[in-house]
């Protein structure tokens, strides 16, 4: 009923978005007059059409699915100036991607191998901005992005996920964000609530809110980011608290101009109580897109070191929470990534960019002997995923998710 | 093994095995080993729980273990015949819809054999008029104990026989601890069902209508079930103290009673840190004094660098507590005596004892074993038995 009532709610809003569709323009890269007397109002809607091969996806199996992922409608608030921002952004994956989505190496919230759905209320977030002098000072309220890592990769070049986006982002938790910025740099610290999402229409726990922080140092030179950041998240497995704490790190360079994009990345999560460390998960990444006359080609490569769980009956899903502190092990993935695209000729604002991409991906066991074993649960010591399908989308989008106020 | 040594080792057991046994430690240093008198192999599923009923051996199953692409899930419990020194693999039985058997164990009476279930949680209850033939009787499960059973104490209480039950946290929904009465096994019905623990209640110990809860992060609570004249029943359980031991993971008790003197003032506490299992474990036994059930406290402590410890089972006639520690195979102490009297270089900057430092570690092994992981132990009618995970179950020896 939940489900059904999310896909109607979805095609409401995403017919009432067409209807009043308007100017295409590029996430916060606002194309009206932000210094017009009223406050100004755009919408969007997008969706990916999907279909996955994995070569094996589990047991020596091929899969075969289709989805529609990552449908979302977002809305944005601007008063004149942008004195005052407020973002929403309402996902409908809990309808269209409950059993999750294909994608080898991706765990977390209680999927492996399948990318969890997000929650509906995927952003909701108010800013206020001020200047005082030279400086640039915002306050950001809400449920949204964490001030950690790199940006999500919903708007990122590839569809499927990296394997460390548990390491990587911060995201869908109740938040105060403070931020300042002079000339190139730009610092922000967060509190928020350490607790995950436990499903898509899961909410925040408030009592938990502020148990948590996270601090990020940007640098930006022409057309060059640079960021450090650090978080320290209590016990996010455990929604009632007593599981380990993470302590994260990222640092990342990211390219962008003229079509061209390029990314590195490295992460790392560590696992424990107080100051001992449990378990360490590492990351690093490469990714970059250009342009090719009509295409869009892009490639990744990763390697991420990821937690092994006891699954439960479904192979693609973990006892949340678990029921001690133990894992069963830890598999450094491997993954090689590779899209294509193209975008048709949008019909009254309409866009439609269809895309295929391609990626390979080598789990192996950091230790020995080990509960674990990828060529055996696999049943091949490389795995393939193919996916063919169509960006769909309307009005505004998000250029980059993750940044509010004075850190955009 | 010098002479010297061997002469020392049986001069200790012989004034363990005899006299005053409950006064004086008994002191082997350095420990000896426990060897392996036998092995009953299994390689297709990961081994955990062990329970002994004279001469069948039960053993469950965890997980999920994948040989040769073929995926075998923790949903088997293994019949060994433990007659002889080398455990038989007789039989097995499928819970059906298990992924992990959490616990298993044979009402006092040897005529029932209880298993736990994991991920759908559920008690399955098997009548062992021929114990190497288990048949099914009923299977329990209700909106409470639905998320999965964790561990499962199956005692006697006033003539009653209940099985206690640690229930997962799961999908929002707290941890809990429930108790069913399971005296008519066809009937079973739940006497009692509370939120407990932080953020598990993860085992129980019940010894004379006391029950001990094992509550994570919170330490363990004594609550009086009908011995503590207090007026607790199972139904109502009457809380009567609690502790908080160091570093919490609360995981499991076993509350000693010493034969000889009648005392039963320590409770012994695992506790189970982040582990990977097969590789890593990390977990201190810890020591608390019960002499006082209301102001229960931590006195000792047991740790083995680069091991933590799991399941236990107790010798309580010659006063040894047998501990499995996963990746360091199963360490024998001595826990008889006064276990909270110590000299200043014995002690923890915190004031604890430290049971190594006190030369309380009897034994460990098993030796001339492969990589071990062993997830419990127990000891009954003068044999030892291990369940190992990688390995299968092990018979090892209690004498140097």
């Amino acid at each position: 009923m939940q489900h059904r009532a999310s896909v109607v709610l979805f095609s409401l809003i995403f017919a009432a978005t067409v209807a009043s569709a308007q100017d295409e323009h590029a996430g916060h890269d606002m194309s009206h007059d932000s210094t017009k007397a009223g406050p100004a109002v755009t919408a969007g809607a997008s969706g990916i059409l999907l279909g996955t091969v994995a070569s094996p996806g589990i047991n020596n199996r091929t899969l075969a699915e289709g989805y529609l992922t990552q449908p979302m409608v977002m809305a944005m608030l601007m008063t004149p100036r942008e004195k005052f921002v407020a973002n929403l952004t309402l996902n409908f994956e809990g309808s269209t991607l409950d059993r999750g989505e294909l994608n080898a190496g991706v765990y977390g919230e209680g999927y492996i191998d399948r990318r969890h759905p997000h929650t509906l209320v995927h952003e909701l977030v108010g800013t206020g901005n001020f200047n005082l002098h030279s400086l640039r000072m915002s306050l950001t309220a809400g449920k949204g992005f964490v001030p950690f890592g790199t940006d999500d990769p919903m708007s990122r070049p590839f569809v499927k996920y990296p394997v460390n986006h548990h390491l990587a982002q911060v995201l869908e938790r109740a938040l105060v964000i403070a931020a300042i910025g002079s000339g190139p740099l730009t610092l922000e610290a967060s509190a928020f609530n350490g607790d995950e999402p436990e499903g898509p229409y899961d909410l925040p726990d408030w009592d938990r809110f502020a148990d948590s922080w996270s601090a990020r140092v940007t640098v930006r030179a022409r057309m060059l980011e640079v960021q450090g950041s650090a978080a320290r998240i209590e016990s996010p497995e455990h929604a009632t608290g007593g599981g380990l704490d993470h302590r994260k790190v990222s640092l990342s360079a990211r390219y962008a101009s003229n079509g061209r994009y390029a990314l590195a990345e490295w992460a790392r999560t560590r696992e424990g109580e107080g100051n001992s460390t449990a378990f360490t998960f590492n990351s690093a990444l490469v990714e970059g897109s250009m342009a090719v006359g009509v295409f869009k080609v892009g490639a990744r490569a990763e390697r991420t070191e990821r937690p092994e769980e006891e699954r439960a009956l479904n192979a693609f899903r973990t006892p949340r929470p678990h029921s001690d502190l133990g894992i069963i092990g830890i598999t450094r993935w491997t993954v090689l990534t590779t899209s294509v695209g193209t975008s048709l000729p949008s019909y009254r604002g309409f866009r439609i960019d269809p895309f295929v991409e391609v990626s390979t991906q080598k789990p192996v066991a950091t230790a020995s002997p080990a509960v674990f074993i990828p060529g055996d649960f696999y049943g091949k010591s490389r795995l393939w995923s193919f996916s063919i399908g169509a960006r769909m989308g309307l009005g505004m989008k998000h250029a980059r998710m993750g940044r509010y106020g004075a850190a955009q | 093994m010098s002479w010297r040594r061997t002469t020392l080792v049986l001069v200790a057991f012989a004034a363990a095995c005899g006299g005053d046994k409950g006064t004086g430690p008994l002191v082997i240093d350095p420990p000896f080993d426990l060897t392996s008198l036998g092995q009953g192999a299994v390689n297709d599923r990961f081994t955990a729980e062990l329970w002994v009923n004279g001469n069948t051996a039960y053993t469950t199953t965890w997980g999920t273990r994948t040989v040769n692409n073929v995926q075998a899930r923790g949903d088997a419990v293994k019949i060994w015949d433990v007659s002889s020194s080398q455990p038989i693999l007789v039989d097995s039985l499928i819970v059906t819809g298990a992924t992990t058997l959490g616990d298993i164990q044979t009402t006092p009476d040897g005529k029932y054999l209880v298993v736990a279930t994991e991920s759908a949680g559920s008690i399955v209850i098997y009548d062992l008029s021929d114990p190497r033939k288990p048949t099914l009787v009923t299977r329990f499960t209700n909106a409470d104990i639905a998320n999965g059973v964790h561990t499962s104490e199956v005692q006697t209480v006033n003539g009653r026989t209940y099985a206690f039950l640690c229930i997962d946290p799961r999908g929002g929904e707290s941890a809990r601890l429930v108790i069913v009465d399971i005296t008519d096994p066809v009937s079973p019905s739940m006497v009692f069902s509370q939120v407990m623990g932080s953020p598990f209640v993860h085992d129980v110990f019940v010894r004379d209508g006391i029950m001990m809860t094992a509550l994570w992060n919170d330490g363990i609570a004594i609550f009086d079930i009908g011995g503590g004249g207090r007026g607790g029943t199972p139904a109502i359980p009457v809380r009567l103290g609690g502790v908080n031991t160091v570093g919490g993971k609360a995981h499991n008790i076993f509350w000693y009673r010493d034969p000889v003197s009648g005392s039963k003032r320590y409770a012994l506490v695992g506790e189970e840190g982040p582990g990977a299992i097969p590789t890593s474990s990390i977990g201190d036994v810890h020591v608390v004094d019960v002499s006082d059930l209301a102001n229960p406290r931590e006195v000792a402590f047991y740790s083995v660098p680069g091991a933590g410890v799991h399941n236990f089972s107790a010798d309580e006639d010659r006063g040894i507590l047998y501990a499995a520690y996963y990746n360091a195979g199963v360490r024998a102490l001595n826990i008889r005596g006064d276990l909270g009297e110590c000299a200043a270089n014995q002690k923890a900057p915190d004031g604890r004892c430290d049971l190594r430092q006190m030369n309380r570690e009897l034994a460990k092994g098993p030796v001339d074993a492969p990589v071990v992981y062993v997830w419990g132990v127990h000891y009954t009618g003068g044999r030892l038995y291990a369940s190992d995970m990688l390995n299968g179950l092990w018979r090892l020896s209690t004498v140097p």
